[in-house]
């Protein structure tokens, strides 16, 4: 046979490679999903970490553990760990394993791309938790990067500017990967108004990722000139702007807010309908909502930043845009409740968390809606009460709708029903722990502890305490979960092929687990 | 949720036609080509959208002053070009069988390379072997020493299905 011929024919049927290479080189996107959502889960675990050591430090005023600037270093690395480490790659590995399977596609578009979009990822998170050791100690100046301390820092600003380029392009690649995928290895039938809306939710979050991810690589670009080769951008003693930093990286940082909170939507849409025994209220409503969504997150960039000083006329236009935002979302908890309405529900651990974050996303989108107002977000900027804001939302809504989506797919991925006993503990566990950390927040930060620091007035003591104490409920119930996920891969009850009674779609006309190879053959949808 | 209901995994896009042009009609012919959902013209569409809004934000900023955002759209905006300038060029991948009279042709098209190979019906053989689950099963057909694999776009059912096929048509 010729090589051209070899070529022609070369898909791996037989002779995987074995051990460590079959996760170094595959091309598979079911063993490159479960390498995205491992590379998460210890991420989750380091960054996790890491907020529980602010917790400690925080359990009492004054310095009891460390010093205030390995605090910093802590507060810095514990965002942008959880942002580019935890929340993204585990919406990608979902994307991975879950996208093909539901549109009937045998894999992603481009597999090598895919496999390197991944093992980026581990070199990047290395030179972030390495810049530990450097002189100096990791970035410090908050997830954000504001100069003038992002430029007056020492080597390990510049190692986390490449981490963060190196993250963008895997980013960048994975977000082509999934359009060209969805674009065109769509199933024959399968329209885009008949896509699973978390396909539809990642092909949106992409397109968001692919127009704002040059916009953070520019930024970043621009610091690294400023230290290093003598440009001003936003170096202020240059005659540069570091204000117009701002702009530019919330112009990126909404809209990656809605990147980390797409996903789960969709994840939700696709868990609640299940469990209800209906099909999802209001199909096209929730396509429409959720572009609407993405749309408008590139007109609100500045509510970030109404504390720097802007125009009447600015502060109304990004007030009123902000909360324009919550007509589309309220559209989503809309039709989500109606699926439920009148629905024959069960309350599996899936389900349980999907309830959790409609309940609980719902709160961190009213504190949304109140920092929205400019006036009040004067005073509540940079608050404890932003913390539990954007905590809400990325916890009891991102992360609960990842632990969500991992137990409604954990049984079509490993051919083994996990211990409903272990999740629903660990769910009630979550859900408790996480209020008793964030909700006292909200007070704090109406009382005026500031965001940030170590040490505090002892007015804020009691709240502090409950909060480290949920901390510590919550974070060491995660290791309930990763019991579960182990016990769940070694053994356990048989997985049947539609695993879940109300189950709709392509993935679970596949056995369990979903064989190595699926889709060969595209299936038809009517 | 999708509203619509999921046909049989087993269904073939595939086409088994007897009546291609260029050969005759007794022939058999059996050509399987990958699934292609987008459209030139929605490639361009996808294209240009994204490269709208990217250089747009680009060049706002770039009018500020701030132009090093300008390369790295231009950057991303390439490889997605490139991305999909690669699906355009496998839109003509196509594997044919044919089988007429004493010969049979295999016809293969991938992105630039494409490939022909003749063998005699009365030295051809099929080999059809499958993993120990009864998957991963690799279709080929085998002449004089040399074996060329075929039906590279089927699942394993219709792989067995094209199996059982040939084996008919070779010993008829």
């Amino acid at each position: 046979m010729s090589d051209a011929a070899h070529a022609h024919d070369d898909h791996g049927h037989h002779a995987h490679p074995t051990g460590i290479m079959r996760w170094l080189t595959t091309t598979n996107h079911k063993d490159i999903g479960s390498l995205y959502l491992w590379f998460s889960l210890i991420m989750l675990f380091t960054a996790g970490s890491m907020a529980l050591l602010i917790r400690s430090e925080l359990f009492e005023p004054g310095m009891q553990l460390m010093h205030p600037d390995f605090f910093n270093q802590l507060t810095t690395m514990h965002g942008l760990i959880m942002i580019f480490g935890v929340i993204m790659p585990a919406f990608t590995g979902f994307a991975n394993w879950q996208v093909p399977l539901m549109i009937g596609a045998p894999d992603m578009a481009f597999p090598r791309m895919n496999n390197w979009s991944f093992w980026l990822l581990p070199v990047a998170g290395i030179m972030l938790l390495g810049s530990f050791w450097l002189p100096g100690g990791a970035v410090a100046g908050g997830w954000t990067m504001y100069p003038p301390l992002f430029i007056q820092g020492g080597v390990s600003y510049d190692l986390t500017i490449l981490a963060i380029h190196i993250m963008g392009l895997s980013s960048i690649m994975g977000s082509i990967n999934i359009i060209t995928t969805i674009l065109n290895m769509r199933a024959p039938g399968l329209t885009l108004m008949k896509m699973p809306m978390f396909v539809w939710t990642w092909l949106i979050t992409a397109y968001l990722l692919i127009a704002t991810m040059p916009v953070l690589a520019g930024a970043v670009t621009m610091l690294l000139t400023d230290r290093n080769f003598g440009t001003h951008f936003f170096n202020a003693a240059g005659g540069g702007d570091p204000v117009m930093f701002q702009h530019i990286f919330w112009f990126f940082g909404h809209p990656e807010v809605y990147i980390l909170i797409l996903p789960a939507f969709g994840i939700i849409s696709q868990i609640i309908p299940t469990f209800s025994r209906k099909p999802l209220f209001g199909y096209a409503s929730m396509v429409y909502a959720t572009a609407s969504i993405a749309i408008l997150s590139f007109t609100v960039w500045a509510h970030h930043m109404f504390a720097v000083g802007m125009p009447v006329a600015a502060q109304l236009f990004f007030m009123f845009s902000t909360m324009l935002i919550a007509v589309p979302t309220g559209v989503k908890v809309f039709n989500w409740v109606a699926t439920m309405w009148k629905g024959s529900l069960t309350f599996e651990t899936p389900m349980l968390f999907a309830i959790a974050f409609v309940c609980l996303f719902t709160i961190g989108g009213f504190s949304g809606l109140v920092l929205a107002m400019a006036p009040v977000d004067i005073q509540l900027q940079d608050t404890y009460y932003v913390v539990a804001h954007f905590h809400y939302v990325l916890v009891s809504g991102a992360l609960f709708s990842i632990f969500a989506g991992i137990y409604y797919w954990l049984p079509k991925w490993t051919g083994h029903m996990y211990n409903e006993t272990l999740g629903k503990t660990h769910f009630w566990l979550s859900v408790i722990g996480m209020n008793i950390v964030f909700f006292p927040m909200h007070f704090l930060g109406l009382a005026g502890m500031p965001r940030r620091i170590p040490d505090y007035a002892l007015q804020f003591t009691e709240f502090n305490q409950i909060a480290t104490v949920g901390a510590f409920i919550f974070g060491f119930s995660q290791l309930i979960f990763l019991v579960l996920v182990l016990k769940t891969i070694k053994g356990g009850a048989k997985a049947s092929d539609q695993v879940w009674e109300g189950a709709q779609g392509l993935e679970w006309t596949v056995p369990s687990p979903a064989p190595y190879h699926t889709f060969e053959t595209a299936p038809v949808v009517k | 949720m999708m509203p619509h209901a999921v046909s049989s995994l087993l269904h073939m896009e595939q086409v088994n036609t007897e009546d291609c042009e260029g050969v005759s009609a007794g022939a058999f012919v059996f050509q399987s080509r990958p699934n292609h959902s987008l459209t030139h013209r929605q490639q361009q569409l996808v294209l240009w959208s994204l490269a709208t809004v990217c250089f747009a934000t680009a060049s706002g900023f770039a009018l500020l002053g701030y132009w090093l955002i300008l390369p790295f759209a231009g950057l991303e905006i390439g490889l997605l070009a490139w991305a999909l300038e690669t699906l355009r060029s496998r839109e003509g991948d196509y594997e044919t069988l044919t089988i007429e009279g004493d010969v049979i042709v295999l016809e293969w098209h991938a992105g630039t390379h494409g490939e022909r190979r003749e063998m005699n019906r009365q030295w051809a053989r099929v080999i059809c072997d499958c993993g120990t689950s009864g998957r991963n099963c690799r279709l080929s057909l085998s002449s004089h020493g040399r074996e060329t694999k075929v039906g590279q776009y089927l699942s394993d059912e219709a792989r067995l299905q094209l199996a059982a096929t040939l084996r008919r048509k070779l010993q008829a």
